[in-house]
Parts: structure tokens; C-alpha cells; sequence
């Protein structure tokens, strides 16, 4: 098939996106040589952040409970390395399946709800898995955490070490792959279903597209995306606490995601990299109250950038190239 | 059958106080279709205000009580006026965003300016003595609680449905334009059913602090409660959050009971089967 | 090569340290979130340290830098040593209010050459992890093992326990267990209820059930004690005769305004009440009030940040500054002083802290105010759960 102007436009412009995001990874990697650990868990975050976009930004379904997906990766993939599977390229496959899985019985009972109370099964789901890894405390180290993991060197070269480089390149390029796949999957005939599903799931039903499977589909890459996460997690800390599976961790996603702006893979991006920059900056200036100071910042970003941080800068863009959209309609 | 009664007894009181404390949140949620992911945190205030008042000015509970209820809505008028106005009607993620902002940073003042500790409201020597119920005792706070609870929802229901500014309310809320043309005047009655929200949360939060009790991480610890028990209900509906605060508390303390290592396994499932069989809550109105 | 990269680095370090320089410690706590009273206890104790013996060592200054983790995150525990390591360049660990914080960044300390000083988690193996780990605070195993020994000496031989269902609290299980069957006390039922738990009237009607003597219980510091405190009274278990062991966390003092009354008469044992009668420890509660801003908020943690500065204090004296973290942990091993607690000293096999561990009861004072009232001294108490978990 001999591909259209537009067609070859938006490839054009996912290159030039992914070119801008490492490029702003290896920054960081050269401009912040010493916060690289701190780095490492912004992206992996960022995977789950990801994660909870395909669910709530295309599909529609609010969670308050992606921790469920992320922490199943990280067990998964802790528990392995615990018991001698130290490749770190399959240990982030194993998160991957774990997350998968989780993230199919996740979404066969999430999707039989609406609205708020779907919310509130996200939760329940996520406050379970929290209790039973806390009393699989033998397998999982309980509230202990699961320590004791050594991956073996990336490739059989690059160590996880104190500085955290490898650990930082390898999850960069995790994320490159995973974002390049997410906009192929988001632009394909299966993303604008799931999309049409959000915005109008009457028409779409008459379209004789019966909704539960596809959503449920988006719920098991969702799932593959946050276990990714998850596992990078796992092998950068090399412990794994309970925290990792918290309705916590589900509404800091939550947040960052809705801060960057709900619906755009980029936003999920910006929401992680803002928020975390921001909480790690403001916490270490006054460790005792920077809560209120976050906590000031979200109440002023709704009042002034309603659409979030990726809604506010397309509008800017748009007003930049007004004519052009006019034009255009 | 003695154990029964017993247990019977506490998971009445428990439901109640889940009642009494969340149903603010239900008429944040499902009346003014606001996620106020703050009422906690107007919860939380109501209590300090009650300590404060109780402990260190040494007032009479009751007076304490009154004080909470007021002085928290005296606190939300200008944060409804300032922030909650410009979040009504817009999607739901972004009230989510808006009122964990406000919770952080109630909880960031509550901790600079009461410190961390614990804050405990005296009750009065009637409500300490334990009431003898023939088979158990049980302390006068609970019955309290309970008899509070019963009130709240008679008044509420009374109130929302049976009274002019009840009907002016459900018809802004199904449909603001159209209620506006009809001369209501929507803000006010958005106004008003906020501070009745905020005021439930203040005296739920106030009544409540014997099992929850005040300190700073108030507002947060327990929001995933108030959220499950009012969506279990069915946002809006006041038999429906008093059903299910009685039924998931029924299921929690008998759980507690028989099963205590898996205490909050039976709650969450619970939760899971109820929202499975009534998707839209126990009562819920349908959208 | 990366041999030659901390070659390098340390070579600057040491280079830095050996005139007079500032010697900085990194500090990790819950300084804000539902564990902020405990991390500003950790800062309270830092504070009166350094306001007593002076912000000086030698020639060298000593700076604390605080970094916050709300409540147990070990990634975020790795993340944030890792960069007050090779950010700050500091050159000691110190805090970790929560086992899994600890247990994360231990894997650190060899390769940063870093001693870690930890002055909260008290889970007995966080000491194993890493030869550059010294405790100065408490295990649950130390502190709970003697009560078992005052509940049978008491004349109570059956006991339900209850706890906590996380780390410490089977600990605490596990230690009472361990004692009070070994005195010939017999353990009827062992519970294990969820850190969320709101309402404990069907514990307490379990407890009423189980036909026990006495209950031995175990749960964090904090709103969880309240509730269950409460409900013992209330359900009348306290009237009902029922004797009440437990170690110290659940009667720590800046809870003891809040429990009031309920809490009269409960009986614990633990490294450290307020109360200790001592010179070092009177010194130590006024600095410590003052840093606090309002001395009611004082606890257990700020004794352990206390002495975890002694340590480090002793440790910079030992090495001149320069950073050798194996030279400063052998410094230590075996050293012994007068802690506001009472005497203590290192243990050099385990490096975990020896100390007396008191029994207290709760007593009002004349002017209204309740405070754990030292009954009983058991002298020089190592820590058990070690030897347990071989």
C-alpha cells in the first residue's frame, strides 16, 4: 500500500517525537550524571503513567488501582532474580507477562462497572493485591520487601551500579521502544475503536464492534506496559516493597497523569517528568512541608491550565498556527 | 447466640459511623457531581476545631460540636467560592486533581500548625460511662453515634426530598440550564448544598474521632474508605449509602470476628461482589 | 575501568576530607505524610546533639542534609541515597525510620565506602546486609522478648496475642512467643489483624473469647493505638480483669496525652521512657523539647537519632574526617557510653546496640499529665532476634 502525505507526516512526526525524547533523556543522562537513580525511577514511573493513559485516556476507564498491573511486574520480575533468572532483558519480559495477566483479570472484573464504581473496583482490586502479597510475606518478603536480587550485567557488560548508568540507558531505551509501539497501537484501527468506545460507545455499538473485548485487549497492553515498569523498577532498586503494589502509587499515576493531560501519550510523559521533578525539588529544599507546596501547585495548574500541561501546550501551538487550522477546516 | 448479639451490636455502631462520616462526600458526589477527594480533609478541620475547642478552651461538647459544624463551613465558604466553582461541570479527573491539591495542602497546614500528634476531643462523663445492653456493654459513644446517624439520615432525606430547596437542588443538579431559566438561582443552591456537605463532614469527622481520631494524615488516610462506602451506596442516594455502610460494616466486623488475619480480604471482596451485581451502587441512580 | 572510577573518586573525596572541610550526613526519614512525628523526632534528636557537643569535629563541620520518604518506599529509599551519595557527597547514612527503606540502600554502602548508621528500623536482620550497618535504636525481638518473662513471672499463663499484620509486629509475635513458652507459659491464640484496621471491638470480643488471662499486643506508634487501647477499655476487658503487655510503641509519649486515662496502669517494656531518671537524659529532654518546639511531641526516635550521632561523632574522631568507612565502623565495635536511656554500648559481633530495656507502667503525674513510670531494669540486653532467625 503506497502510503499518503499524511500518512508519511505523522511517521514523520513520531520520529522527530521519539528523536525529542531521547534527546531530552541523554540530557538528562549528561546534565544530571549524579540524580540518576532518581532519573531511572521518573521513567520507570513513566511506564506506568503510560500504562494508565491507554485506560484512561483511550479508552475511558478511570483506575485509581494501576498499581495492581505495575506491582504484579515487579514481584514477578523481583521474585525471578531471587531465584536465578538474573537476565535483565528477560526479566523485564517476565514483568511484562505478569502485568499482562494481571492486567486481563483487572479488566474482565473492571469492565462490568461504570463510572464511579468502576473507580472503586480499581481500588478494591489494588488494595487486595496489597494484602496478599503482604501475607505471601514468604515469597514476596512481606512488608520487609523483597531484597536479596542481583541482576546480572546488561548484556553480560554494563553492571547496575552505584551511579546508576546502565540502569538509566537500559530503562531509556525501554521506554523508546514502548512509546514507539504505543503510538503505532494508538493510531492503528484498534486504537480509534477504543477511542470511538470513549467518545461515543452507542455509535460504535451500533458499528457492530461489541465493546468488551477490544477494552479488555487494551487492558492486557496496558498491563504488558505497567509490569514493564514494574520489573525496570525491580532491577534498577533491586528490592521491592509493598509500596510498589499501594492505592498510592495508583493515584500519584493518577495525578501525574491527569496533570499532563488525559489522552495524549506525550502528556502522560510531561505529567510524570513535571510532577516527580517537581516533589523531588521541593522536597529536598524543605523536607518537612513541601506537601503544601505541591499541593498548591495541582490547585493552581486546574485553575489556570484546566486541560492539563499537553492541553494547555497544544492550544498554544494551535493559537500559534490558528490560520493554518482554520484553513484546514 | 450471646457472641452473635455482640457482634451485631458493633457492626451496627460501625456502620453508623461510616455513615455519619461519609455522607458528605455523598452529597458532594452524587448531587453536585463534584469528586471531592477533599471531604476528608473538611473532616479533619471539624475535629481540630472540636479539639480545640473542647480541650483547650475547655467548652462543653456539644458546644464543641457546634463550633466544628460552623466554623468548617466558615472555612469552605471562600474555598468553594475560590476553587470548587471553577471545577463544577468540568470532568471528573480534573476535580480529582483539584481537591488532592486542597487535601496536600490542608494536610501540610494541619501539620505546621498542630504539629503531628494525635488531638483527641473530650466527650462529657455521659457519653464515657460503658451501657449495660444486658448480654454486653457497650460504651454510651457508640449508642451516640448511632442515634447521630439515624438523625442525620431522617434529617438529610427530609431535607433533599421533601423540601422546596430539595426539589431546586435535584433540578439544578439534572439540569443547571434549564433550572437557571426557571428562576433558580444555582449558585446559591450550589452554595448552600456545599455547606451542608461540609458541615456533614466537620460533624462526622467530630463524632467519628474515637475510632478515627484527628491528626494531620486524617485527610488522606481514610479516603479510600469514604470513597468506596459512598460508590458502594450509589453516590447520591442516602438510603443507599446508609445500606451500604451498614451492610460493609456488618461484613467488616464479622469478618474481624471470625477471620481476623483476613479482616480486609472480606471487605474488598466484599466491595468487588457488590459493585459486580449492582454496577451502578446499591441504589444508584441511573445516569 | 570502574575500579579506577571509585579509585578516582574516593581519592577526591579523601583528598577533600583531610584538611578542615565539612563532613556531610545524610539523613532519611518520614518528615512529612502520616509518619512526619517520628522523622521530626529523628531531627529533634540530631538537633540536640548537635546543640550540646557542637556542630564540630575537630577541624572539620559537620552538616545534616534531610531527605524525605513519607511512609516505607524502598525504591525511593535506593534513589535518594544513591544521590545524597554522589550528589551531596555525603559521607554517612543515617535515619531509616522503616526496615525496607534500610534493607534497600544497604547494597550501596560497600561500593560508596559509607557507613550506615540506622537510628529507627528494627527489624534484627538489617544488620547482616552489610558489614557498614550499626544500630543505635531497638529490634522488636529486644524489646519485647523480656515482657514475656514479666507477663509469666506475674502469674499470667495463658496469653492471645494480637499484632499487627506486617514485619515488626510478627516480629513482636514471634519474640513474646519465643519467651513466654520458653518460661512455660502456654500462647492460646495468635492473631494477626491488618495494619487498616478502624474498629477493634471484634478483636476484643475474639480476645473475651479465647478465655486468655492476659493479652500480649503489638501495632505501629500512632491513630491505630488509640482505637485499640480504647476498645480494651471500653469493651470491658480492663474491668474484666484482663492484664495488658506490650513493648513500647504502643504507649510512646507523644501519644499519651491522646490515650489519657485509657492507658493508666497498661504495663511495657522498652529501651527508653522520657521519664529515665538521669542526668544525660534530663539534658537531653530539654534540648530536644526545645528543638521540637513543643517537648510533648518527644518520642522514641529522637533517642535513637540521639545516639546516632554520638556514633558518627565518634566515627569522624576515629578517621580524622577522611572517608574510610571500614576504619570508622571498626572504630565503634564495642564502643560504650551514657546514652539518655542509660548506659549502653556497641556490640562488636552484630554491631546492634546493647542496652538495659525497662519495664514501665503508666502513671499520672502530679500535674495531670500521664508518663511511662520505670518499674523494672533488665540490664544489658542484646538482640535476640538474630539468634532466633539461624
Amino acid at each position: 500500500m503506497p502510503m499518503t502525505a499524511s500518512a508519511s507526516r505523522t511517521v514523520g512526526r513520531d520520529l522527530l517525537g521519539l528523536a525529542l525524547i531521547a534527546l531530552v533523556g541523554l540530557a538528562g543522562y549528561w546534565l544530571f550524571p549524579d540524580n540518576l537513580a532518581f532519573l531511572t525511577r521518573v521513567i520507570s514511573v513513566a511506564l506506568l503513567v503510560l500504562s494508565l493513559d491507554l485506560i484512561v485516556g483511550y479508552c475511558g476507564v478511570a483506575s485509581l488501582g494501576q498499581g495492581a498491573l505495575y506491582g504484579a511486574g515487579a514481584y514477578a520480575a523481583g521474585i525471578a532474580c531471587v531465584h536465578g533468572i538474573t537476565d535483565p532483558v528477560l526479566l523485564i519480559l517476565i514483568g511484562a507477562g505478569a502485568g499482562a495477566i494481571m492486567g486481563l483479570l483487572m479488566g474482565a472484573i473492571m469492565l462490568r462497572a461504570h463510572g464511579l464504581p468502576q473507580l472503586v473496583l480499581s481500588i478494591a482490586i489494588v488494595q487486595l493485591l496489597h494484602e496478599a502479597a503482604n501475607k505471601a510475606s514468604s515469597i514476596t518478603g512481606g512488608s520487609d520487601g523483597l531484597s536479596g536480587m542481583s541482576p546480572a550485567p546488561l548484556f553480560g557488560v554494563f553492571e547496575f551500579d552505584l551511579w546508576g548508568r546502565s540502569a538509566y540507558l537500559f530503562g531509556l531505551g525501554l521506554l523508546l521502544i514502548v512509546f514507539a509501539v504505543l503510538r503505532f497501537v494508538t493510531r492503528s484501527p484498534f486504537g480509534m475503536v477504543c477511542r470511538g468506545l470513549k467518545e461515543d460507545p452507542l455509535r460504535i455499538s451500533a458499528l457492530g464492534i461489541y465493546a468488551f473485548p477490544v477494552l479488555l485487549k487494551m487492558f492486557v497492553i496496558s498491563g504488558t506496559v505497567a509490569g514493564m515498569g514494574g520489573a525496570l523498577a525491580a532491577i534498577a532498586t533491586q528490592v521491592v516493597g509493598l509500596d510498589s503494589v499501594s492505592f498510592e502509587v495508583s493515584a500519584n499515576a493518577l495525578v501525574m497523569l491527569v496533570l499532563g493531560g488525559i489522552g495524549h501519550l506525550y502528556g502522560a510523559l510531561i505529567g510524570t517528568v513535571i510532577f516527580m521533578a517537581l516533589e523531588h525539588v521541593v522536597a529536598a529544599i524543605n523536607p518537612f512541608h513541601w506537601m503544601t507546596l505541591v499541593g498548591a501547585v495541582l490547585i493552581a495548574i486546574v485553575l489556570f491550565a484546566p486541560r492539563g500541561l499537553s492541553g494547555t501546550l497544544d492550544e498554544l501551538a494551535r493559537m500559534l498556527t490558528r490560520d493554518r487550522w482554520r484553513a484546514g477546516r | 447466640m450471646q457472641t452473635v448479639f455482640s457482634i451485631g451490636v458493633d457492626a451496627l455502631a460501625y456502620g453508623m459511623v461510616l455513615f455519619v462520616i461519609s455522607i458528605g462526600l455523598s452529597v458532594t458526589m452524587g448531587l453536585m457531581r463534584v469528586v471531592n477527594l477533599a471531604h476528608g480533609a473538611f473532616a479533619m478541620i471539624g475535629g481540630y476545631i472540636a479539639s480545640y475547642a473542647a480541650r483547650d478552651l475547655g467548652l462543653a461538647y456539644a458546644v464543641a460540636v457546634m463550633l466544628a459544624v460552623f466554623g468548617t463551613i466558615l472555612i469552605a465558604i471562600p474555598v468553594e467560592r475560590l476553587l470548587y466553582r471553577r471545577v463544577y461541570g468540568q470532568p471528573e479527573l480534573t476535580q480529582v486533581l483539584m481537591t488532592i491539591g486542597i487535601t496536600f495542602c490542608v494536610i501540610g497546614i494541619a501539620n505546621y500548625v498542630f504539629g503531628p500528634t494525635l488531638k483527641t476531643i473530650p466527650t462529657p462523663e455521659s457519653l464515657r460511662a460503658p451501657v449495660s445492653l444486658g448480654f454486653r456493654t457497650v460504651s454510651a459513644h457508640r449508642l451516640f453515634v448511632i442515634a447521630c446517624g439515624a438523625a442525620v439520615a431522617l434529617g438529610l432525606w427530609y431535607f433533599i426530598e421533601r423540601t422546596a430547596f430539595g426539589v431546586k437542588l435535584r433540578a439544578s443538579v439534572d439540569n443547571a440550564a434549564m433550572a437557571a431559566a426557571l428562576g433558580v438561582k444555582t449558585e446559591v443552591v450550589y452554595a448552600v448544598s456545599f455547606a451542608v456537605a461540609v458541615g456533614l463532614a466537620a460533624f462526622g469527622g467530630v463524632v467519628g474521632a474515637e475510632l478515627l481520631p484527628i491528626e494531620p494524615y486524617y485527610a488522606l488516610r481514610y479516603m479510600v474508605t469514604f470513597l468506596v462506602v459512598v460508590s458502594v451506596g450509589g453516590a447520591g442516594s442516602i438510603p443507599g449509602a446508609l445500606a451500604a455502610c451498614l451492610l460493609l460494616g456488618a461484613i467488616d466486623v464479622t469478618a474481624r470476628y471470625l477471620v481476623p488475619d483476613f479482616g480486609n480480604f472480606f471487605f474488598y471482596l466484599a466491595v468487588i461482589l457488590v459493585v459486580c451485581v449492582f454496577p451502578r451502587g446499591l441504589m444508584g441512580r441511573a445516569q | 575501568m570502574k575500579h579506577v572510577a571509585i579509585a578516582a573518586l574516593a581519592a577526591v573525596l579523601m583528598g577533600s576530607a583531610a584538611h578542615a572541610d565539612v563532613i556531610k550526613v545524610g539523613v532519611v526519614g518520614p518528615f512529612s505524610g502520616p509518619f512526619a512525628l517520628q522523622g521530626k523526632n529523628f531531627k529533634a534528636g540530631i538537633d540536640a546533639y548537635m546543640a550540646l557537643n557542637g556542630n564540630t569535629v575537630g577541624d572539620d563541620t559537620i552538616e545534616v542534609i534531610y531527605r524525605d520518604i513519607p511512609t516505607a518506599d524502598p525504591a525511593q529509599s535506593k534513589a535518594l541515597s544513591q544521590e545524597l551519595v554522589v550528589k551531596e557527597g555525603v559521607q554517612y547514612l543515617a535515619g531509616f525510620y522503616f526496615t525496607p527503606d534500610a534493607m534497600a540502600a544497604t547494597p550501596l554502602l560497600e561500593q560508596a565506602n559509607v557507613p550506615m548508621v540506622v537510628m529507627n528500623a528494627a527489624t534484627s536482620a538489617i544488620v547482616t546486609k552489610s558489614p557498614y550497618v550499626v544500630r543505635t535504636s531497638f529490634t522488636t525481638w529486644q524489646t519485647s522478648t523480656p515482657i514475656a518473662k514479666v507477663a509469666f513471672d506475674g502469674g499470667t499463663k495463658k496469653v492471645i496475642s494480637v499484632v499487627s499484620d506486617y514485619g515488626p509486629g510478627v516480629d513482636a509475635e514471634a519474640a513474646f512467643k519465643a519467651g513466654f513458652e520458653a518460661a512455660g507459659g502456654e500462647i492460646v491464640e495468635a492473631i494477626r489483624m491488618p495494619l487498616q484496621t478502624n474498629d477493634f471491638s471484634p478483636i476484643m470480643q475474639r480476645i473475651k473469647d479465647s478465655g486468655a488471662e492476659g493479652v500480649f499486643a503489638f501495632l505501629p506508634s500512632g491513630p491505630t493505638t488509640l482505637g485499640f487501647v480504647k476498645a480494651f477499655n471500653e469493651n470491658g476487658l480492663k474491668a474484666g480483669g484482663i492484664k495488658f503487655f506490650a513493648p513500647g510503641d504502643l504507649t510512646q509519649e507523644s501519644d499519651l496525652p491522646a490515650l489519657g486515662e485509657a492507658a493508666l496502669g497498661l504495663t511495657t517494656t522498652f529501651h527508653y521512657a522520657v521519664s529515665h531518671d538521669s542526668a544525660e537524659n534530663k539534658t537531653f529532654v530539654e534540648a530536644a523539647g526545645k528543638a521540637l518546639g513543643n517537648p510533648a511531641e518527644l518520642s522514641f526516635p529522637a533517642v535513637g537519632a540521639y545516639d546516632g550521632m554520638h556514633v558518627i561523632y565518634k566515627m569522624i574522631e576515629a578517621t580524622g574526617g577522611a572517608q574510610d568507612a571500614a576504619k570508622a565502623v571498626e572504630a565503634v565495635k564495642g564502643l560504650s557510653w551514657e546514652s539518655p536511656r542509660g548506659p549502653v554500648s556497641i556490640d562488636p559481633a552484630s554491631r546492634h546496640i546493647t542496652q538495659n530495656i525497662y519495664l514501665r507502667e503508666v502513671a499520672k503525674a502530679d500535674d495531670g499529665t500521664y508518663y511511662n513510670k520505670e518499674v523494672q531494669t533488665f540490664e544489658k540486653q542484646g538482640d535476640p532476634g538474630l539468634a532466633a532467625a539461624k
